[in-house]
Parts: C-alpha cells; sequence; structure tokens
C-alpha cells in the first residue's frame, strides 16, 4: 500500500492507524516534520520514473555527529558535525545508477535522479544479468531508538567532566603517565521513499565512549597501554551515565602498570578463553564477514576480498562445534545494526547464520535473495550517508549462549594449563576469512584452574574452522554480553557500518599463541 | 563543485559572523568535492555514482576553549545555526592550554600537476569504458574480473581571522582490478593512481591481474620463515605508512614511539633510503597546506639512510624549540634503477609479493606489524620465477624491510583504495618474516 506522509499522519489508512495506536508514535522525538519533504521525494521519484528507471528509491539522510575527547587534565577538542543530503539510487537498462547532492531541494532532487538514470545508463549495455529485485511489502512506519536522554542535549561541562574524571581516577595510580577518554554520539535520521511503497522515517541513536591508560619505563624505554571500552550502543545518554566507566578508571590504569610488569607470553599452543569483550570483534572478522552474500560470490574481490563459506557449501560446511550458533538479527535492543527497515525498506529480522556448527544462510539484500534461491532479502541493506550507494552491510551477528549457566570463572577452574584474553586488540584476517591473528588489551595465565598472573605481549593465531572446531565450551545465557564497533568497513568507496556482537566466553583447545614483542624474538 | 570566488564569499561571510562576538577568534575550512565511481565484479558493472559533497568547518576560539562544528549546508539559516552552535560550544568547552591561536597571513608552494581539467570533466561513460576494458580483458581470458574505477575534482578554501587565506583545487582518480581464476586457485591485482585519468591504461592494468591471476593458479606449498623477498609497490606502500605515521615528535619525546630513543642524525638505513615529502606534488593529492593552514615545505625525513627530521605540530615545537613542519603530504620513498628482473636474478630463494592486506601494528615500539599477502605471490629460486606458492601472514616492521633493502626499482603510485598518496619503488630486502600459511586464494 502506498501512503504519502500526510495521509499516514492523518491516519488515512489501517496501516497507520495501527501505527497510530501503538508505542512507537507516543514516544517520537520529533520525527515526521518536514512537510517539504513529501514533495522532494515525489518529484524525485517521478523524475526517475519519467527519465526511463524501473526502481527507484530516494533517501534523505541527517547524521550529526558530537565528539569531545580529552587528554589528561584538559579537554582536547570538541566537535559537532551535521551531514543532510540526498541520494537517488535507479535501475535503468539493468543497470544500477545513484547520484547525490547535499542541496535538499526538490529541484536539486530532480537533478539527482536524472543524473542517476544517466549513469545507469551509462552501464546498461554491460550488464549481462539485469538487476532484479526480490518481491516486499510497501512499508510505510517510524522507527527510532529506545531512549530516555537525548546525548545531544546533555550539557557539553557535563560530558567533559565525566571523561576528565575518568582521566583523574587513571592518574591517580602510580606508573600512569598519559591518560585519554572520549565520547562519541551519532544520531542517524533517514527517511526512505522508493516506487515500490516504501515511506519509512527512522531515527538511530548510537553512542561510543572509549578511554585508555598508558604505563611508562622510563628506564626500560618501554610503555604498555591498556584500553577500556565500555561497548559502543545504541542508548541514550543514561547507557554512560549508569555505567561502569568512572569506577573501572582505575582499575584500567592499574591493568596497564601491571601488564607493563608481566612477563612476556612464552609462544606455544595453549587452551585460550576468551571473554566476550575480545570474542566479539572475533565472531566479527571470521562469522560476520564470510557469510555477508555479496563477499562469497566475488562482488568484494577487489577489495574486502572472497570467503570460504561459498554457497554450494550451504548447509553443508561444517565451521565450527555442534555447540555453536550464531545468528544474525537486526531487532536486538541496543544492538549498533539494529533498526526497523534496512536501506531497501525490507523489514528487519533475525535468523541463523551457523547451526550447530554448520554453514545455513546468508547476509542478503533484494538484488541478492534471488541469487541463492531465496524468495525475500534477509534486510541487509545499508549507505552510510546521502552520498552512498546502499548495498550489502552486516547486521548484528552473535553466538548464541550454551543451555547451560556457566560463568568465565567456571570455565577457568576447568582449564589446566591456559591464557584468558580480554578486551580489542590487534586484528587481522585474510581475504577469504581463514587466517586470523588478533591480540587483545589484557591478558592471564592461567595453571591448574587458576588466573595465576597477567602477561604481554599475546596474540592468537589459527585457521577459522580449525580454531571454531576447537570450541569446547561456552558460558551460558547469564555471561553473554555485546560488544560492537561504530567503524566497519567495507565498499569501494569505503564505507562505515555500525554493529554489535553479542556472545557468552568460550574455551578453544590447544591454540597458537604468539608472542608479538619483537624486543624479546 | 564550489568556484574559488564562492567559496572565498563563504568563508568570509563566516568568518565576519564569528568575529562579531567579542573576544574570538576564527578559523573556516570549506571542501567542496565532486566524484565519480564504478565498481565492476563477476566480469560486469555492479555500482556506480555521482556525488557531490560540501563540508564547512568553524573552529571558534575563546582564549584557551575552543569547539568546532562542521556543516554541509550553506543557506543563511544554517549558516547562523553553524556560529552559534560553534560559539555555544567554545563558550562551553573546559580550557586547553595547548591551544594556539589561528594563523594568520601565509605564503605557500605552488603545486605541480593537482588540477587536470579533463578529469575534473569526466563522466559516467567514461569510467564504463575502463570497466568494459577490463572485463573483456577477463572474458578473453576466462577469468572473473573485480575492479574499481574512480575519480574526484576537489578544493579546500581556508581562511582565519587573522587573516589567513589559502586555496587549493585538485583532481584525483585511481584504477585497480582483480582477477581470480575459474578453479579458484588464481588471484592477481593491478593498480594505479595519479590526478589525470589519462596517465591510467585500463587495458594495460587489466592484463597485469590477468596475467598475475593466471600465472599464480594452482599455487605449491612453501613454508612458513625469513625469506628475501621482492615487494612490488603495492605492499611497499602499505608497510611503509606505520613508518611516516611514527614519525610524529611529541610521541617520541613521550616515550611512545619507535624513534623515542633515535633523534635526527641516528643512522637507520643504507644511503639508498630517502624518505620525503613535497606539498608541490599534485600527482599525489599532496596539498601546499596542513589542516590549520600551515605552509609545508618540501622535506627530507630520511636522507641516505640517516634519520633527518620528525614532524612538529605548533605547539610541541614551541614547546621543545624546535620549528614546527605542519602535517606533511605528497611522500614518496625514492627508487632505485633496478627492474623487477634485476632484482629477481640476485636472490637464490626468495619470495615476489605483489601486495599486502589487512595490516595491523603489534607493537608501536617495534613498529612490528602483521597483515597477509594476496593476488600473486611466487617463489624466486636461483633468479628466476619458480612457481606460484601460498599466501603468508607475516610479522614483520617497516624498519627491517628498509632495513635489509638492498635493491630499488621504479617508483610507482599503487591504488590501494579511494585515495593514493605515496610513491614508492619496487623493492629487495632480506629476513622477512612470513610467519605462518593463509589458505586464502
Amino acid at each position: 500500500m502506498k501512503l504519502s506522509r500526510r495521509s499516514f499522519l492523518t491516519g488515512g489508512s489501517a496501516g497507520a492507524l495501527a501505527l497510530l495506536a501503538g508505542p512507537r508514535l507516543t514516544t517520537a522525538r520529533g520525527l515526521l516534520t518536514e512537510p517539504k519533504l513529501d514533495d522532494l521525494v515525489k518529484r524525485a521519484l517521478a523524475a526517475a520514473t519519467k527519465a526511463g528507471a524501473s526502481y527507484a528509491d530516494v533517501r534523505v539522510v541527517r547524521i550529526r555527529r558530537e565528539n569531545v575527547s580529552t587528554r589528561e587534565d584538559r579537554v582536547e577538542r570538541v566537535s559537532s558535525s551535521e551531514d543532510y543530503g540526498v541520494g537517488v539510487r535507479v535501475i535503468a537498462g539493468g543497470a544500477w545508477g545513484f547520484a547525490a547532492t547535499p542541496s535538499v531541494t526538490a529541484a536539486a532532487a530532480e537533478r539527482a535522479a536524472g543524473d542517476a538514470v544517466a549513469v545507469a545508463r551509462a552501464n546498461a549495455s554491460l550488464m549481462k544479468r539485469p538487476v532484479t529485485l526480490a518481491p516486499v511489502p510497501a512499508n510505510v512506519d517510524v522507527w527510532q531508538t529506545p531512549l530516555i536522554k537525548d546525548p545531544f542535549k546533555i550539557p557539553l561541562e557535563d560530558k567533559a567532566e565525566l571523561l576528565l574524571a575518568i582521566n583523574r581516577e587513571a592518574m591517580k595510580v602510580p606508573g600512569i603517565k598519559f591518560a585519554t577518554s572520549s565520547y562519541s554520539a551519532i544520531a542517524e535520521w533517514k527517511l526512505l521513499a522508493s516506487t515500490d511503497g516504501a515511506y519509512i522515517e527512522q531515527e538511530i541513536v548510537r553512542l561510543g565512549p572509549a578511554n585508555a591508560a598508558t604505563a611508562v619505563d622510563d628506564k626500560r624505554g618501554e610503555f604498555e597501554s591498556r584500553e577500556y571500552q565500555l561497548p559502543p550502543r545504541q542508548a541514550g545518554w543514561e547507557y554512560i551515565e549508569g555505567s561502569s566507566m568512572l569506577a573501572d578508571a582505575r582499575r584500567v590504569g592499574e591493568e596497564a602498570v601491571e601488564k607493563l610488569k608481566a612477563p612476556s607470553v612464552t609462544p606455544g599452543k595453549k587452551d585460550l578463553i576468551l571473554d566476550p569483550s575480545n570474542l566479539w570483534l572475533t565472531i566479527h572478522e571470521s562469522i560476520g564477514h564470510p557469510t555477508e552474500l555479496d563477499r562469497a560470490l566475488g562482488y568484494e574481490a577487489n577489495y574486502a576480498g572472497t570467503s570460504f563459506a561459498t554457497p554450494d557449501k550451504r548447509g553443508k560446511l561444517r565451521i565450527g562445534a555442534p555447540i555453536l550458533t550464531f545468528f544474525a538479527d537486526k531487532t536486538t535492543p541496543g544492538g549498533l545494526a539494529t533498526c526497523g527497515y534496512d536501506d531497501d525498506g525490507v523489514a528487519t529480522q533475525k535468523w541463523n547464520l551457523i547451526e550447530n556448527g554448520i554453514l545455513v544462510d546468508y547476509q542478503t539484500t533484494r538484488e541478492q535473495a534471488g541469487w541463492i534461491g531465496a524468495q525475500a532479502s534477509r534486510g541487509t541493506c545499508y549507505a552510510d550517508g546521502y552520498g552512498s550507494f546502499p548495498f550489502q552491510r552486516m547486521p548484528n551477528v552473535s553466538l548464541a549462549p550454551g543451555a547451560k549457566e556457566r560463568s568465565i570463572d567456571e570455565l577457568i577452574a576447568a582449564t589446566d594449563d591456559g591464557v584468558v584474553v580480554a578486551g580489542r586488540g590487534s586484528w587481522s584476517i585474510d581475504h577469504q576469512r581463514l587466517n586470523f591473528q588478533f591480540g587483545g588489551q589484557a591478558f592471564w595465565e592461567v595453571k591448574r584452574g587458576k588466573k595465576t598472573r597477567m602477561l604481554r605481549d599475546v596474540a592468537y593465531q589459527a585457521n577459522t574452522i580449525e580454531f571454531w572446531t576447537s570450541c569446547d565450551a561456552i558460558g551460558g545465557p547469564k555471561s553473554w554480553w555485546m560488544g560492537g564497533s561504530l567503524s566497519d568497513g567495507k565498499g569501494e568507496p569505503g564505507q562505515v557500518n555500525s554493529v554489535s556482537h553479542g556472545c557468552p566466553p568460550a574455551r578453544f583447545k590447544q591454540v597458537n599463541i604468539l608472542n608479538t614483542n619483537r624486543r624479546t624474538t | 563543485m564550489l568556484t574559488q570566488p564562492e567559496a572565498r564569499r563563504l568563508v568570509d561571510r563566516i568568518l565576519t559572523l564569528a568575529s562579531a562576538t567579542r573576544g574570538t577568534a576564527a578559523h573556516v575550512a570549506v571542501r567542496s568535492t565532486r566524484e565519480g565511481n564504478t565498481r565492476f565484479a563477476v566480469n560486469e558493472i555492479s555500482t556506480s555514482g555521482d556525488v557531490e559533497r560540501l563540508a564547512i568547518e568553524l573552529t571558534v576560539q575563546f582564549g584557551q576553549r575552543s569547539a568546532t562544528a562542521v556543516t554541509n549546508q550553506q543557506d543563511d539559516r544554517s549558516i547562523d545555526d553553524l556560529v552559534g552552535r560553534t560559539l555555544r560550544m567554545a563558550r562551553l568547552a573546559p580550557e586547553n592550554a595547548e591551544q594556539m591561536p589561528p594563523l594568520g597571513r601565509q605564503t605557500y608552494v605552488a603545486a605541480r600537476n593537482a588540477a587536470d581539467p579533463a578529469t575534473a570533466r569526466l563522466t559516467p561513460d567514461v569510467r564504463a569504458r575502463a570497466a568494459f576494458a577490463a572485463i573483456t580483458a577477463a572474458d578473453a581470458a576466462k577469468v572473473a574480473m573485480a575492479g574499481f574505477v574512480h575519480h574526484g575534482s576537489r578544493s579546500l578554501a581556508m581562511g582565519t581571522s587573522g587573516g589567513l587565506w589559502a586555496y587549493h583545487t585538485w583532481t584525483s582518480c585511481g584504477m585497480s582490478c582483480t582477477a581470480r581464476t575459474a578453479d579458484g586457485t588464481g588471484s592477481g591485482w593491478a593498480g594505479l593512481g595519479s590526478s589525470r585519468m589519462a596517465d591510467l591504461d585500463a587495458a594495460a592494468l587489466a592484463r597485469v591481474a590477468v596475467d598475475k591471476a593466471t600465472s599464480s593458479a594452482r599455487p605449491h606449498k612453501l613454508a612458513p620463515g625469513r625469506y628475501t623477498v621482492v615487494l612490488e609497490p603495492a605492499a611497499v606502500a602499505s608497510l611503509l605508512g606505520f613508518l611516516i605515521g611514527a614519525l610524529d615528535a611529541r610521541r617520541a619525546d613521550e616515550g611512545r614511539s619507535f624513534f623515542a630513543r633515535k633523534r635526527p642524525g641516528t643512522r637507520l638505513f643504507s644511503d639508498a633510503i630517502t624518505l620525503r615529502s613535497d606539498p608541490a606534488d599534485g600527482l599525489l593529492g599532496a596539498a601546499p597546506f596542513d589542516a590549520e593552514g600551515f605552509p609545508l615545505a618540501a622535506t627530507k625525513w630520511i636522507d641516505k639512510g640517516t634519520l633527518t627530521a620528525l614532524t612538529y605540530h605548533r605547539f610541541w615545537g614551541g614547546k621543545q624549540g624546535k620549528p614546527p613542519t605542519g602535517q606533511p603530504t605528497g611522500w614518496t620513498l625514492d627508487g632505485g634503477t633496478a627492474t623487477r628482473d634485476d632484482l629477481i636474478k640476485g636472490v637464490k630463494r626468495g619470495v615476489l609479493i605483489t601486495r599486502f592486506w589487512y595490516l595491523r601494528a603489534l607493537d608501536p615500539q617495534a613498529l612490528l606489524v602483521t597483515g597477509l599477502t594476496r593476488d600473486g605471490v611466487y617463489l624466486i629460486e636461483n633468479g628466476s620465477i619458480a612457481h606460484p606458492v601460498n599466501n603468508f601472514r607475516f610479522n614483520e616492521s617497516p624498519v627491517q624491510m628498509l632495513a635489509g633493502c638492498d635493491g630499488l626499482g621504479a617508483t610507482a603510485i599503487p591504488s590501494v583504495g579511494d585515495f593514493s598518496e605515496l610513491r614508492v619503488p619496487l623493492l629487495r630486502t632480506h629476513e622477512f618474516n612470513l610467519a605462518s600459511i593463509s589458505e586464502a586464494v
């Protein structure tokens, strides 16, 4: 059903009435406030159709950012930005075309529509298979991040004071020479309208806090840092306000000092216990990216690479132990990739990618669904701004917890000789997502069921399938924790995506532990 | 895209508004771009677009308080909002003892080959023709081709309440392509960047990628270890970037970098190694000034193997009694006269590497970096290429790469993404740590 914004607002349809009766609009924060955009999107879609587009969509996107960064006792930078514009994507002659402008007027949007069709026509003669899109209902809706305190309305002094207080706590630790902290907020507002009837307005608010402490040993000329990340989330200021960032600041400093004094790890094969604060990134790189369908079929070969998990192996390839089920989910509360609809206008959902260790499905868009015989898209299309072409981006991809309650302490207690890794360190994985090497922020030796001392210079290196197959124990539902990144890169030109990954702690048998310190090798 | 007079009017308008408040100092930067790109994969065009962008950045200072805000809208209301928002934020921001005042009038070097009119006028059909050339080569060789063609026309205008005015306009472009054999065992890459589209020969790049794909198919297994390696420019550029990033004097002075105990005058490498930056080098997308409007000068950072300079921002330079350098652009590692065959001939047993992927720092103090090889790795035996081999993960440092270097070839500007800024040579070095096998192709 096609609706205009006005008919939607006045309740001119059953769908709109249902929405007005629902909970979401009662908490809407100033959405649906720009009537001129009705005219703009209509005229842009009409211009694209008139120029010969068989499909068109228009995105009006406004991204606001705010950043505060501090170092020791001073605020290094306070900044805010707004990026606003219109992007028009079309299919003409079976090829995609795209054009975008920061001029948010109906006339400029019409010009962009014409330019997008011209781009598509320039490419059409080279198309061997015309682009086709999986069907989608004509979704008309509003979606927004549930939050209590709009971070953009919190006084700057409050944010700066919290960050400086975190630095003060860290600097109280003897041996700490440097302390940094930062906060960023991103509000992504967008209106999507398409010739297939989408009319969807969304506002997604994400927060990214971080802090770090550095200990320096002047005599030895060495230093170690401990970076600490309260996971970025889709949330309001209440998330940071209610967090333990300040309470943990001193411990962060203490761990940096302890790490500097810690012995360098002895390399070799050991049992590896990964805290969720480290494991989430391993999931991102070794499970999230390989199950992107465009990558698996060669569409990212020139930059991000391809994948070991090709569609011919679907339903057959064992990627990990039977205790492992990985699911994709763009509905997880607080998840960075969570939203109501993707940039194809497809309602978001949850589905399994790997079930009991076996590859079962992929991340898809409307264009891609048919490539693997699916009838509908999984709803993972995303563009990172008005000027970016929407394409397949990772949803939140998570490891389901084990059925039995089990904490990381219980995993440690059951381990004779191992290493515990926490926090995000250096990470690198090959272009088919097989050979990876990950570091961390804090490492502990485990002997006979106990954490004995901190270690430094640790990285683990493995082959994705061997690694996940070696997983013999995972934590339970209470140990499940969600990390994430605001800056996952993909595509040419590069685009960023925000994505969360939840997981319990997990143990891996006899993994190759490296020493990354050139000074000791 | 804004013309120079339009950009000047916009900068002046904002400076006037911001300066109307007593006690303010202001810095305005206006960046305007028009970009186009075409991607292709699986031997057809996948996505393509033309995009205009604008960024109007205002920094306001009240004494030691400062804040920065950016908008991309130039209507009166948006500009008033930008100025009001920045002033409010600056008043609220805590004092920063290191805050430097905006610069006054400066003199800049003139850039060479920065803006190419033909590249500025490029249309989607030119990109489509480049993609067509690559796809045609791939179809003929029965390989799968993916690639990227991009170009941009850009301007940066800058002004301050202290009287600075700076303007630079330039073009950039690049093309890269990756060919993969049908059996999935071979992959090859080629890519170049420039400020002039006429410098890029799509068919020639495609030929290199196809040749590499077919010649790297069905690789033999080679054990990890320390090898003599011949690195093609794309590989050199990605590893060298870590060394360039570590040249910051403050981190060195604070004991937090590879250069912590190394001062200018320290001998690091052989006479063959010279690393320089040239803000007038338009082919690299270099600019004559940095983000503050600070005038950049052509500088040798490593001269014939000796560290000669570190980068100083204004505050740190003043504190240390050193002249500031600004943030350099237009980097070149000087090359030599050897051909690829010359470098290979001198190798009894070694590895030829096309490019690296997913590089990450492991140890900032040792500048140890991890990453992987991809798109064409070959065993060299007794002075010639013997056969293709598997990919590797390496754990190595750009310092070791340069310290072990005993041969340099011609330089190139490899297009490793949608931006390129390094001119680097083909390079031979020794004891390069190929630490583990990557089964990826």
